[in-house]
């Protein structure tokens, strides 16, 4: 409908549509992606493996290595997710019951329940295949079921197992499993963090590499073309019941191997180890990072819950959520190249204004004292306004006037995607990152747990509507 | 294909090579630190913020605070309160546990709440000399020797089980009890307890059990026969019991519900006639404690509390003690925080003096036992 | 036989039924026409419980209320509907509607965002602390209707009635109103209705609109019969309501009316006879299983439900 440039012709939309590669690989994304098609797979690996082999070597506290250790094992479970989810198109959202099977499996074999006292060497791959055919299993009555309708039995299926693990005496019940033997590899334990952290990077770069090949075989074209369109699937003569089988086993034997992982790192096992947070906690990081995408799973598990992490204290919090809305500002006005600047700068200029009448109006706006004492938040105090008494020393919101504050601020921000006009958009955006600012100072911050989770969810909405396809997806047409 | 399997294996070997070199190497936690600063001295607070049981935990939190500002306004002290939302996940409360351990600042935690994020966590405590007080982790078997910088201002179950059989058998009389919990690690041991110590004086007994969250009880009510004469029931969720006790009057059954300690709760947990456990005399009770409610309510926006919120505070109040103690000489370790703790003497806003027994647990506890008429208690037993 | 056991168990039964056909219902609708799973439903009932809460305790609380008791109750009823209808047309126009032609997925995980953070908004904005209606300061105990030896309190009777009543309303606005004619082609081709004429958008949003209202009355009739809410509760009964949908066949009213009846009873009589059943193998604490595994029976042998057809797929 529009001409390209003044030599070529009129062309139509499907021409324009087909020329989507070329135009792609004049993009920064492309070249990127063909300097990735040329180095060989190893090396990506490597590259890939490379930050977390060396984050060991940059930090020397516990804490640290022990986020590291959860990151890595929440990075198998977005992998693992990530090959019925991402790949295959399957919304499993019982996926963390395998998981849990996993832990309570390797309790099994490498404690005192039983008596047994397995190696690592067999205990993780027998663990692995017992709960890729517990996934055969669950997969077994889904083959029939639609996408929606297997989304449902998957949860209830978890709820069951939910119900099992506390209920049933085999499983010891609420108490679980305490005093689980550590990894031992030919006889020699892991106990240092160090180590098992290099255990579970070597899971990773396995199960990395193995999903690598795998998708790279028939058998990850078949599934590619399953996703797409399973009728024209099956009429080109793939075995599409076989291939969701096996998807739903190999998600589950890697969701297996991360809860035999994670249960010699707790040193026991409980029934809610793997429950409906985490069933959502993953999924925010295969979402994030793009489904179907290895690397952007990785990066979505890492970011998640690195983010999860720096939002437990107050301190950390602030710097996080800052620039996250700094992050987001640029990445909704890109063009032209000056205007998130221009926003940032409407906005500390709004706000300075709004903080001096507030003072000069009705001091007890903005007498309150300030939660976060990093050092943003000392710069953004005399900015932002803090209202006397707004919330208790617990973090709860007095009365009505924050709780409509809170009420009021998610309004605005859903009234400003529905302006139209672009500049009265990016106009609105001030007054709405101000509010943002004060909604975080005032009642965000003193309950930093839970505020965690209101961003999470917010994440997951928002990603949805911008940006389904994540990080590092790619975006996908159904064609229904 | 080939190269790049080539390729991928000498990857794995090299992998392979570094793990093992990081296996043998040992490292751990640093060493204890040898000597903290007193200034800036925080209290790990490990309690489940969020999730389902956030109330138990906001109300220990709420007190933790409330405890710090006491003592920092009686002591000219500055301490200051670290959170540690566990979520009730015991790996987010090794997590945490890590967090605190790396943190210098911190001298003493207040927690785990539930025995299970004690589990977690306590190990990690006890090889750095971090003491941690707990005042809501009842499960017997914590104070058995395994955690040695472990300690606890509430009595243990195998203190309230065979008094609730003691009450309900003896003085009660109940020939048919029911006896009823909510699936946690906290409840089902208790009521498993009960239930045996009951059966032992030829109580017939009848064992129920509800999800955590459960909010209605009438199914469970209908299995209630009409001869029980009791409902005793384990739960951490004092309007459970309320709804529980409604619901028995509803359907016209005679029972009366006996809740253990988790039930206490004078604002949620006020049916016409029954009973219920408390490792403590009512603050609202005694009158040395009026002062102390007071304050709170100023401090909380009156916000309502039961039993959770009370030993957080003595708990917390023992560990600034403790550090201050340690503190005299100017620097302290965590270690000699710790000893500080065992040799506690302080008195109790619960009534009585906190002291440690060797193990951990807090010296002459005893569960008291109150009935509710109409929404009033009073002490019985 | 212990028929007064049975009889009260029947009444918790349809007591529950009512509720969680209520909200099988809103799920029901909205499937029919956007083939959506609104996962963030039951936590629109929770929503819908804390408006009724707020109300009552606006209009003097359930010890002193300052109009009587029956008109309290309406209005904490019509506030939640209205409070709920409006939220849930809100998740639609800005979680679902911008997902319209992506795949399915997405807004099943919208949704799970939208369930995530309406449960931890409600958390950071009121506490962790569970409310209580004090229904029985607000109806005696004794108030009820006497069914030989057993008493059924009045307020079941109520969540029962109203629920029953909503449910008459919305059929005989979905059959014999021209708004319902178009509801029922939107779900039957979107795009046709588009071409004969509706305007297919306000029909998603007042579909949205009934649907979290019926979910906000449920929540409200959940606090007055078992006294207690809070920020959590949504899941069990977005989890029922669910179940209920599907096994009614999802898509159908009068199946999303049997579904929760039958949801109801199962889940009763399972409590009180699993015991008996199983020869005291399993006990109470494995009701919640009976419930699950019909849903997962259902799912196996008739995926459609007792009322849904067959769905077919068009290439």
């Amino acid at each position: 409908m529009s001409a390209n440039s003044p030599e070529q012709p009129r062309i139509g939309v499907d021409e324009w549509v087909a020329s989507a590669a070329e135009r792609r690989a004049r993009t920064l994304a492309g070249r990127i992606e063909e300097i990735g098609e040329r180095t060989p797979a190893a090396v990506k690996l490597l590259a890939l493996a490379l930050p977390f082999a060396v984050f060991p070597l940059l930090v020397d506290s516990s804490y640290l290595m022990q986020v590291g250790i959860d990151t890595l094992i929440f990075v198998l479970l977005a992998l693992g997710l990530n090959v019925a989810v991402g790949w295959v198109g399957l919304l499993d959202l019982g996926f963390v019951a395998f998981a849990g099977l996993g832990a309570y499996l390797y309790a099994a074999v490498a404690s005192e329940y039983a008596g047994r006292h397995w190696d690592a060497t067999l205990a993780i791959p027998a663990v692995a295949i017992a709960v890729a055919a517990a996934g055969f299993l669950l997969g077994l009555p889904s083959r029939r079921l639609v996408g929606d309708y297997l989304a449902i039995v998957t949860l209830f299926f978890l709820q069951i197992w939910l119900v099992v693990l506390i209920n049933a005496s085999f499983t010891r019940g609420p108490n679980g499993i305490s005093n689980l033997h550590p990894l031992e590899f030919f006889g020699r334990p892991v106990t240092s963090l160090d180590g098992l952290y290099y255990v579970a990077l070597g899971a990773f770069v396995l199960v990395v590499a193995f999903l690598y090949l795998l998708n790279r075989s028939r058998t990850g074209r078949a599934w590619r073309a399953l996703r797409e369109d399973e009728l024209a699937a099956e009429l080109m003569t793939m075995p599409v019941n076989r291939l969701k089988l096996m998807a739903f086993a190999v998600g589950a034997g890697i969701a297996g191997v991360a809860g035999a992982l994670f249960a010699p790192v707790q040193g026991a096992v409980f029934p809610a180890n793997f429950d409906i947070v985490i069933l959502i906690t993953v999924y925010a990081m295969v979402v994030l990072g793009g489904a179907g995408s290895l690397v952007g799973v990785t990066v979505g598990a890492v970011v998640i819950n690195a983010s999860l992490e720096a939002l437990r204290d107050p301190d950390d919090a602030s710097w996080l959520f800052y620039a996250a809305v700094v992050v987001t500002l640029i990445l909704l006005v890109r063009r032209p190249w000056w205007m998130p600047l221009t926003v940032l700068g409407g906005t500390i200029v709004f706000g300075l204004v709004v903080h001096e009448v507030a003072e000069q109006v009705r001091p007890s706006l903005v007498g309150g004292v300030p939660v976060g004492q990093a050092r943003i938040d000392e710069l953004v105090d005399s900015w932002v306004l803090l209202p006397e008494d707004i919330v208790t020393a617990d973090g709860l919101p007095t009365g009505a006037f924050g709780r409509l504050l809170y009420i009021g601020f998610i309004a605005a921000v859903l009234g400003l995607t529905l302006i139209r006009h672009r500049v009265w958009r990016v106009v609105g955006l001030v007054p709405v990152l101000y509010l943002a600012a004060v909604v975080w100072e005032n009642l965000l911050l003193p309950q930093p747990a839970v505020a965690r989770y209101v961003l999470i969810g917010a994440l997951l909405v928002g990603l949805m509507a911008s940006r389904p396809q994540g990080l590092f997806g790619k975006l996908r047409v159904e064609i229904v | 294909m080939r190269r790049g399997l080539i390729a991928t294996a000498i990857a794995v070997l090299a992998f392979a090579a570094v793990g093992t070199a990081a296996v043998a190497k040992t490292t751990g936690p640093a060493a204890p630190a040898q000597l903290a600063a007193c200034t800036n001295v925080s209290l790990g607070v490990l309690a489940p913020l969020t999730g389902p049981a956030a109330f138990l935990g906001q109300e220990q939190l709420s007190w933790a605070r409330f405890a710090v500002s006491q003592y920092n306004r009686a002591n000219g002290t500055r301490f200051k309160v670290a959170l540690g939302d566990s979520q009730l996940s015991a790996s987010l409360a090794r997590t945490v546990g890590r967090r605190f351990v790396a943190n210098d600042d911190i001298m003493a935690v207040v927690g785990g709440s539930t025995s299970q994020s004690v589990i977690s966590s306590a190990g990690l405590f006890e090889r750095v000399g971090l003491v941690s007080i707990s005042g809501s982790a009842t499960r017997t078997d914590l104070t058995s020797g395994q955690f040695s910088t472990f300690f606890r201002v509430v009595p243990h179950d195998a203190i309230q089980s065979p008094n609730i059989v003691r009450y309900v058998a003896g003085n009660l009389r109940a020939r048919q009890v029911v006896v009823l919990d909510s699936q946690d690690d906290y409840s089902v041991p208790l009521s498993g307890a009960v239930a045996r110590g009951l059966r032992a004086r030829n109580v017939e007994v009848d064992r129920e059990s509800v999800a955590a969250d459960e909010t209605d009880f009438s199914s469970i009510v209908a299995n209630v026969s009409d001869d029980a004469d009791v409902v005793v029931f384990a739960t951490q969720t004092a309007s459970a019991a309320q709804t529980l006790s409604n619901q028995l009057r509803e359907q016209g059954k005679d029972a009366i519900v006996f809740g253990t300690d988790g039930a206490y709760s004078p604002t949620q947990y006020k049916p016409r006639l029954g009973y219920v456990s408390s490792f403590a005399n009512d603050l609202r009770f005694l009158r040395s404690a009026r002062s102390i409610v007071r304050a709170y309510n100023r401090f909380s926006n009156n916000k309502a509390f039961g039993t959770f919120g009370p030993p957080s505070y003595m708990a917390a109040w023992v560990a600034m003690g403790a550090i201050q103690r340690a503190c005299a000489d100017g620097n302290a370790t965590r270690s000699e925080v710790t000893t500080q703790v065992r040799r506690t003497n302080t008195p109790s806003i619960l009534g009585g003096r906190v002291q440690f027994t060797r193990r951990g647990d807090v010296r002459a506890s005893k569960f008291y036992i109150f009935r509710v008429n109409n929404g009033t208690y009073r002490l019985v037993g | 036989m212990d028929w007064d056991k049975l009889v009260q168990l029947l009444v918790n039964g349809v007591t529950l039924g009512s509720v969680y056909a209520l909200v099988a219902l809103g799920f029901s609708m909205v499937y029919g026409i956007l083939k959506l799973l609104n996962l963030a439903h039951g936590d629109v009932l929770m929503v819908g419980a804390f408006i009724g809460w707020g109300v009552l305790g606006w209009l003097g609380g359930a010890q002193d209320p300052s109009v009587a008791v029956w008109i309290l109750i309406v209005l904490m009823v019509l506030a939640a509907m209205a409070g709920c209808g409006v939220l849930g047309v809100a998740i639609e126009r800005f979680a679902y509607r911008p997902l319209r032609r992506a795949p399915r997925i997405a807004p099943l995980i919208s949704a799970l965002g939208v369930s995530f953070f309406i449960q931890n908004s409600m958390l950071l904005l009121f506490g962790a602390d569970f409310r209580s209606y004090d229904s029985f300061d607000l109806v005696d105990v004794e108030v009820g209707i006497e069914f030989g030896p057993l008493r059924v309190w009045v307020v079941r009777l109520v969540v029962i009635g109203a629920a029953l009543a909503m449910m008459i309303a919305l059929w005989l606005l979905v059959t014999r109103t021209k708004l319902g004619k178009a509801m029922r082609a939107t779900a039957i081709d979107r795009e046709a209705a588009a071409m004969m004429g509706i305007d297919v958008d306000k029909v998603i949003v007042k579909t949205f609109f009934i649907g979290s209202a019926l979910a906000g009355a449920a929540g409200v009739l959940v606090g007055l019969v078992f006294g207690q809410i809070n920020h959590f509760m949504g899941f069990g009964y977005g989890l029922k309501g669910f179940t209920a949908a599907v096994v009614g066949g999802i898509g159908s009213i009068p199946g999303a009316m049997f579904g929760g009846l039958f949801i109801g009873l199962a889940e009763a009589l399972s409590v009180g006879y699993i015991e008996d059943l199983t020869r005291g193998r399993l006990g109470s604490a494995f009701s919640d299983l009976v419930v699950f595994l019909i849903l997962v029976l259902f799912m196996l042998l008739r995926p459609q439900g007792i009322f849904g057809k067959p769905e077919v797929k068009k290439v």
